[in-house]
């Protein structure tokens, strides 16, 4: 493999192809209330917590997109938006603007056209994702076991075993879900893999991760059959 | 002593407000204007749409000058100027003088009102290539071209596709010496960039900036509509040099909010100038006795609380004879100095 010197982690593409991005991104119906115009004042990184860890801003995000840089903004697609916690203390803006509901556009446009970056950053989640969207409910602490998430390391099983220690350091309740989140209403269920099916949650996956999505599709299929209905997720 | 007229020196918005306060109120007024026509800056420079209503400057200067002529209590000298002055307030005696005579007049207070002038960019030193490249232009310039609502490139007839505004031309600078804020510039750019969006739709709009100083409704009748509805690209950081590339221009800067350095191909660049006292505002300083500041404009000598008083007794300044002002500043204080100068009318005739 040749020696790849550019700095890049993702795929360069034809102008066209960013610009096609860009406006898939502008095109949401969430995008006008989601971005004004901005001061570039800074308010929204300095609000921010993932700002605080990685070289991430907010502010850039929301300034590339208000100018129209269509190069920065893939740039930003590829890399940045992957750093945001999606916790919105961003929403502080003057402006009305919403960072973070950029940040959420611009991470569904890259994961419906299967961008690699998207891919990557969903890798370490197909279980998670599993989780939620088989059983329609969260991933509770106790679920985090080391024999379920091998590739989360070692300290997965520290905090496994003395969760309950680890828990009580954090001042809202957290364990309360441990018991809700093994059990879900089969006809919530069926609805949730309905709405998957229907508001195109299933294509996105199959963009990202086809063999989750292989997976998802026996149990949801085998599942809507037996409650009578006649889907295909292909 | 029999009640003296005013004298209002400049036939532009503050001197024609000044003269309509007089009248309205049963004073007389003598209006002196330099040029053939009342209107002042506005008219004389062609200003296109007023900030920030993008009202039509030509009618709104018509309207100013209807308020006046043919009031018998204004008496309106075109093509005129005032050449001496002796006495003091309630009583001065001022040589009016126009191409072929000169006459002595008798006021009571004087007005002045002679405003500013538009920074030279190639003043001192040459700034931006404005008198090297022909798609450099001022504002003032570009508010012509709106006017005939013809944007086009002026070296090769072109609709231009990019365009950007380089703000503080002239002002809050050291080295030019204008170390103020011009106030205006600002917000007549935040317009033009609006309109050049409108005449051209496809020409991409920057404006690159110190601050942007958009302050009251600026803000969001201009500012914000600019970015918002019109895409209209602010970077905060300015230009350090135009140069010619090919066909079109290169300004070079920093975009200080991304960290890095900026090369930017450009078919057009405006410069926004600011104001400088005009050659009248100084004439008229020396001729009256009135102290300047350090960059000529008139003096005023009481701060916040009273902005048309200059260090001469009698005489007032108001618009931007004292300074950077907007239409409304120059309105607001040409009312004011109008009110202080029938006071001081008044006053000499209770004293006699």
């Amino acid at each position: 493999m040749p020696l790849d010197l550019s700095g890049k982690q993702y795929k360069d593409v034809p102008y066209e192809e960013k610009e096609r991005l860009f406006e898939e991104v502008k095109r949401d119906f969430r995008f006008d209330e989601y971005l004004y115009g901005c001061y570039e004042c800074g308010i929204c990184t300095a609000a921010c917590p993932s700002a605080r860890f990685y070289d991430f801003s907010p502010r850039k995000i929301a300034q590339t997109a208000a100018r129209q840089d269509v190069e920065l903004f893939y740039v930003f697609m590829n890399d940045s938006v992957w750093d945001c916690s999606q916790c919105f203390s961003c929403d502080r803006c003057p402006r009305k603007n919403s960072p973070g509901g950029l940040i959420t556009l611009m991470r569904e446009v890259a994961v419906k056209n299967g961008l690699d970056s998207a891919k990557e950053a969903i890798e370490g989640y197909g279980r998670v994702v599993f989780k939620i969207m088989s059983t329609g409910t969260q991933v509770s602490p106790d679920m985090l076991q080391a024999n379920a998430f091998p590739d989360w390391g070692p300290h997965v099983k520290d905090i496994a075993e003395n969760l309950d220690v680890w828990r009580r350091a954090l001042p809202p309740e957290t364990m309360h879900t441990t018991e809700s989140s093994w059990q879900v209403d089969s006809k919530t269920i069926t609805e949730l893999y309905l709405i998957w099916h229907m508001t195109g949650v299933m294509d996105m996956i199959k963009e990202v991760d086809e063999g989750l999505f292989m997976i998802l599709q026996d149990v949801m299929e085998e599942k809507l059959e037996d409650e009578g209905y006649d889907v295909s997720f292909d | 002593m029999p009640e003296l007229p005013i004298l209002v020196v400049g036939g532009g918005p503050a001197g024609m407000e000044a003269a309509r306060g007089i009248a309205e109120l049963g004073y007389q007024a003598v209006v002196v204007e330099k040029q053939s026509v009342l209107g002042g800056t506005p008219e004389l420079a062609g200003y296109a749409a007023l900030t920030p209503d993008f009202a039509d400057a030509g009618e709104a200067m018509k309207k100013m000058a209807a308020a006046i002529e043919g009031d018998p209590n204004v008496e309106i000298r075109l093509g005129s100027t005032v050449t001496a002055a002796s006495g003091s307030a309630g009583d001065f005696e001022v040589t009016i003088k126009n191409r072929d005579t000169a006459d002595k007049v008798r006021v009571g207070a004087v007005i002045l009102a002679t405003g500013f002038q538009h920074f030279d960019p190639g003043r001192e030193t040459q700034q931006y290539g404005y008198y090297e490249f022909d798609d450099v232009i001022t504002l003032v310039d570009l508010e012509q071209m709106l006017h005939r609502k013809e944007l086009v490139r002026p070296s090769n007839g072109e609709v231009p596709k990019r365009l950007c505004f380089i703000q503080c031309v002239g002002s809050r600078d050291r080295q030019i010496g204008n170390e103020y804020c011009s106030k205006v510039c600002c917000g007549v750019a935040a317009k033009q960039s609006i309109e050049v969006r409108q005449l051209a739709p496809d020409c991409r709009v920057f404006v690159f900036y110190i601050d942007m100083r958009m302050y009251g409704y600026w803000e969001n009748e201009i500012y914000w509509p600019s970015q918002e509805e019109y895409n209209v690209n602010y970077v905060k950081g300015i230009a350090t040099e135009v140069l010619k590339k090919g066909d079109g221009l290169l300004v070079r800067g920093e975009d200080t909010t991304m960290g890095r350095p900026m090369e930017v191909p450009m078919d057009m660049v405006v410069l926004s100038v600011g104001m400088e006292p005009s050659a009248g505002t100084r004439e008229m300083a020396k001729i009256f006795g009135c102290a300047q500041n350090k960059y000529d404009f008139i003096e005023t000598t009481e701060g916040a609380l009273n902005t048309v008083a200059t260090t001469a007794d009698g005489v007032f300044a108001c618009g931007a004879a004292t300074g950077p002002a907007d239409l409304e500043d120059s309105i607001s204080s040409a009312a004011a100095a109008a009110m202080k100068a029938i006071a001081t009318v008044r006053r000499a005739v209770a004293a006699s």
